[in-house]
């Protein structure tokens, strides 16, 4: 139905605002209102106050793209209907439908207070009212739709992910119960759920009130919820001396509840309409790729205070909405570590509410992150990281929680607050440049057993620059896998050298760890080495160099152009220069290494390369983005699990052992090789599978050693 | 109050090395230097002595009797949190033993008149065991070796310690100050030295002294002031092994010709 050609003027089809009030109520109301935004406002003066005692952050940039990619991100809800659709969804539909609800008030508002009463227009009525009315419905079954699964989601689904128990605290522990959260969360939802569907209630009872007027009963069906309820009201009894009665309770109770939620926005977890939606458009997009540099002239590294934070890390603390994906992505967690990235965020952000939020910032004392007290986060939690990455990978409101780990490291490692084969393994790296404590003349031992020699890139111009890395060099098993991918480039006519001894420990892990030091005097070691050789490109087989190098390396003026061997090998592949002469044919899997995949997006040609040799690929749960770190990462390769307890490793060789008749678990990375042959041992699936690097696979079947044979024979 | 630690750029060897062509020393190329692992230990125990008494100030003062390729080491103290750092060199201290070595300490420790000396039991390179003792003996201080668990209040007259024997077996005594006192690996846990700490070390100086400075005669350094000197250093020749093959008729012929050759019979 339209009022196109109605005979009744479209004016009279409106929503007369305050209808039949006394003055001194619509006066009152007023009060209230004004009261809620004046608590608004100072509540959001206090959290800008609290986030602005952070540091400038230099690595936010306020321009078109990363406005773009977070107003994108927020309008689609990509990031939150990852690994968990319907919450997704159900989140969705309440944020169009609070959306559409706030501006169709915002659009009352306007008129009302503010267009009719300074310059005499109304737009308020007519069809655009009667489409106005629709969308407010549709808003509504939307908003409220989602609340009630969320609702049964906590009630009755109740997804592991959202039990706040904290794996970093005994249960005695005074800041161990989360039930405050919990209340917050329900209120949260009930208030919402009830301002919504007071709303359908207060449209059924003035239907009823005004049933006599055309102008209102007529037109009910534009507002089809408002209207069912009219309905069941009138079945319940509800006449119009009761439904003016029933409106005028209702009213209240919806406007009071209504100006209740925008006045505790700034003090509840409601925050993160404006906290989340920030903290998304300035995310990095490099987070853990690419930790922060030292300010040249810094004297004190990482994080000790609050105030070390910067105003973006203090503002991740708000947006966290304790969702749980990276408690549950979380590999420490997952094997019963000491550690929840969430409880790490909300550790910070309990300390931050309670230090920061006061007119003077406190004495130091009471900033102090680390340590074991309320609100702090413990070194046994930090060192527990493995700097995987799946956290801030998941996050659906972009919380970077490992650089915030590092940079908390960086203090300990100050302090010397490690474990002590970490330190001793720092300071062989400082005396040898290799975490193995070998002789760095020894680095390029392994390209001796090959029967053609390995070009020194030092010495001679090389076309590929390969980067070997620590393990490829000095670990047994993986200098063979060198020397398949020497023999791998050798057969495909590629002109490539190493560094020798002028190489040494890319220092990925060194600078996850913490020892940024180490870290500076590693880069620039490796990098004068690489840029007084002469090269066009680097390849690397190992996933953590190729990281650091790829990401880290330009900070301290190493621009290289680098490939992982997997996208370098499928190029060769693709172009001609090796084929594939034998189809595997094996069942296989295929884990995602840290550094490759989450860090740097290198899902993709691995897989290609397994389809290329006829591998039948069966894909883990836990793959590409969600790929379940090895436990090798940030250093944990140097220091021992606690006995008892499994291993990341162990438990993802679980994982890939539920595939039925899986041949190989193929890995793509030297730490994996190491981590996943032991864990097969340790694990007793020795003769139900096999661990096999890719490019051991490749070899076999463009069957290199054969056409070896044939050149030396 | 001040504590005296005599350190040492000790030497690690690279797996392949070379001796020196005159034959007396390792070829330096070869060379992995490092603060010796017992100074690590005994500078630990004066950090702990200087941060447990927070109200007394401690005064933690290192010396190395070096040429500067030590002041790598030394930075790695004040990178630890020692407050001084004293190098003393010249070419005349070229070939000087542990009892010449330990001869400048003590002149350094007369100037400086710290209330305790420190120096590692021994070091890990040449592992002589001497100087700290020796250098008790110049000054003439009580000492005590191979010290385990130490208990001293700055500004205290005595201190008590418990001192390693053989045989499993421990000893506690009581020395008076100032005493010399040589420190055994364990004795603490060391801290980390980052090499942030390191680098912002290097801005710190080290005092560098000559012989001359400290009061020693040409005679008193290197090898005129020395009484020992080293003539040879060389990789002992390997014991061979050898499992002999076959049965025990052709074991027992080749064992003959092996006793055969060994006599010369």
């Amino acid at each position: 139905m339209s009022l196109d050609g109605g005979m009744m003027d479209p004016h009279a089809f409106t929503r007369i605002l305050f209808q039949d009030f006394p003055s001194w109520e619509v006066s009152f109301f007023y009060l209230v209102g004004f009261a809620a935004i004046g608590s608004f406002i100072y509540g959001v003066y206090r959290e800008v106050r609290k986030y602005l005692r952070g540091v400038p952050d230099a690595r936010v940039i306020w321009d078109y793209a990363h406005i773009k990619q977070g107003i994108v991100a927020i309008a689609t809800h990509r990031t939150l209907v990852r690994r968990d659709p319907y919450a997704g969804m159900a989140h969705r539909a309440i944020f169009y439908g609070f959306g559409v609800l706030f501006m169709g008030t915002s659009i009352i508002t306007l008129e009302y207070d503010i267009t009719s009463k300074l310059f005499g227009i109304h737009y308020w009525y007519g069809d655009f009212y009667l489409w106005f009315k629709l969308a407010m419905n549709i808003a509504g079954v939307s908003l409220v739709g989602g609340l009630i699964y969320m609702m049964v989601r906590r009630g009755w689904i109740k997804p592991p992910k959202l039990d706040y128990a904290r794996p970093d605290r005994a249960p005695d522990a005074p800041d161990y119960d989360r039930s405050n959260y919990r209340i917050e969360d329900w209120l949260f939802l009930w208030i919402l759920v009830i301002i919504g569907v007071s709303g359908f209630v207060l449209s059924g009872a003035r239907m009823i009130w005004l049933a006599d007027r055309p102008e209102v009963w007529d037109i009910r069906w534009w507002s089809p919820v408002g209207a069912f309820f009219a309905y069941g009201l009138r079945a319940l009894g509800l006449d119009a001396e009761g439904a003016v009665i029933l409106r005028q309770l209702i009213w209240w109770s919806h406007g009071a509840l209504a100006l209740t939620l925008i006045s505790l926005i700034p003090y509840t977890k409601a925050k993160h309409i404006f906290t989340a939606i920030i903290s998304l458009v300035v995310r990095d997009p490099l987070p853990a790729q690419r930790l922060p540099k030292v300010p040249e002239g810094q004297e004190q590294i990482g994080y000790r205070f609050l105030t070390d934070m910067s105003w973006k890390q203090l503002l991740h603390l708000d947006a966290c909405t304790k969702c749980g994906r990276c408690h549950e992505a979380c590999p420490a967690r997952t094997t019963g570590g000491p550690l929840s990235p969430r409880d790490v965020i909300l550790s910070l952000r309990e300390l931050a509410n309670s230090a920061l939020q006061y007119s003077a910032v406190p004495e130091q004392s009471k900033l102090a992150m680390h340590g074991t007290g309320v609100g702090q986060v413990s070194s046994e939690t930090l060192w527990a990281c493995r700097t995987c990455m799946a956290c801030v990978e998941i996050c659906p409101v972009a919380v970077e929680h490992v650089p915030i780990i590092v940079q908390m490291r960086r203090a300990l490692v100050e302090e010397g607050d490690m474990d002590p084969l970490l330190q001793k393994t720092l300071q062989t790296i400082h005396k040898s440049g290799n975490s193995f404590g070998e002789s760095r003349r020894k680095r390029g031992g392994w390209a001796k057993g090959l029967p053609f020699p390995v070009k020194d890139a030092r010495k001679e111009p090389v076309d590929v620059l390969w980067f070997v890395g620590d393990y490829a060099s000095f670990d047994p098993r993986n200098q063979k896998v060198s020397q398949a991918f020497a023999r791998l480039m050798h057969a495909a006519g590629i002109d490539f050298g190493i560094l020798y001894d002028g190489e040494s420990n890319a220092g990925n892990d060194i600078r996850r760890v913490g020892e940024e030091g180490l870290y500076e005097h590693l880069a620039e070691s490796n990098i004068s080495a690489m840029q007084s050789a002469d090269f066009n490109r680097v390849v690397t087989t190992d996933p953590h160099s190729f990281n650091t190098i790829k990401n880290e390396y330009p900070d301290f003026g190493g621009q290289f152009e680098i490939e992982h061997y997997t996208s370098f090998v499928m190029k060769l592949i693709e172009e001609g220069r090796l084929t594939v002469k034998k189809q595997l044919g094996h069942r296989v899997t295929f884990h995602d290494p840290c550094h490759l995949g989450r860090f740097n997006k290198g899902y993709d040609a691995p897989r290609k390369l397994l389809e290329a040799i006829g591998c039948e690929l069966v894909e883990m749960k836990r793959c590409k983005d969600n790929s379940f770190c090895c436990g090798a990462g940030g250093g944990r390769i140097w220091v021992p699990d606690p006995v008892g307890t499994e291993k990341p490793a162990q438990n993802r060789m679980r994982e890939a052992a539920s595939i039925e008749g899986l041949e190989v678990y193929v890995v793509s990375c030297p730490k994996d090789l190491t981590m996943f042959e032991d864990a097969l041992k340790t694990t007793g699936y020795e003769g139900k599978f096999v661990v096999r690097e890719l490019l051991e696979m490749l070899e076999e079947a463009l069957e290199i050693n054969l056409v070896e044979a044939e050149v030396t024979a | 109050m001040k504590i005296l630690i005599a350190i040492k750029q000790a030497i690690a060897l690279d797996e392949d090395f070379e001796i020196r062509a005159d034959g007396r020393d390792i070829e330096e190329d070869f060379f992995l230097p490092d603060l010796n692992e017992w100074d690590e230990y005994s500078l630990e125990e004066a950090m702990l002595i200087k941060e447990r008494h927070a109200d007394t100030p401690v005064e933690v003062v290192c010396v190395t009797i070096a040429p500067d390729s030590a002041d790598e080491a030394l930075r790695k103290c004040l990178a630890k949190g020692a407050d001084r750092a004293i190098r003393v060199w010249d070419e005349s201290m070229e070939g000087s033993d542990p009892v010449a070595i330990a001869r400048a300490l003590a002149a350094v420790a007369k100037k400086e008149a710290p209330d305790l000396f420190f120096a590692g039991v021994q070091s890990s390179d040449h592992a002589h065991g001497a100087t700290g003792i020796a250098v008790a003996g110049f000054l003439g201080w009580a000492h005590s070796a191979v010290v385990a668990r130490l208990d001293y209040t700055p500004g205290a007259k005595e201190v008590a310690l418990k001192r390693e024997l053989e045989g499993g077996l421990s000893q506690e005594l009581r020395l008076p100050c100032p005493a010399v006192l040589t420190i055994q690996l364990g004795i603490n846990k060391p801290r980390y030295a980052s090499l942030r700490g390191m680098k912002l070390a290097a801005a710190k100086p080290i005092e560098t002294l000559a012989p001359g400075d400290i009061g020693l005669a040409t005679n008193d350094c290197g090898e005129s002031g020395s009484l020992a000197r080293v003539r040879r250093m060389y990789v002992p020749e390997k014991q061979r092994a050898q499992i002999l093959a076959g049965d025990v008729a052709a074991q027992a012929k080749a064992l003959a010709a092996i006793i055969r050759e060994a006599t010369g019979s």
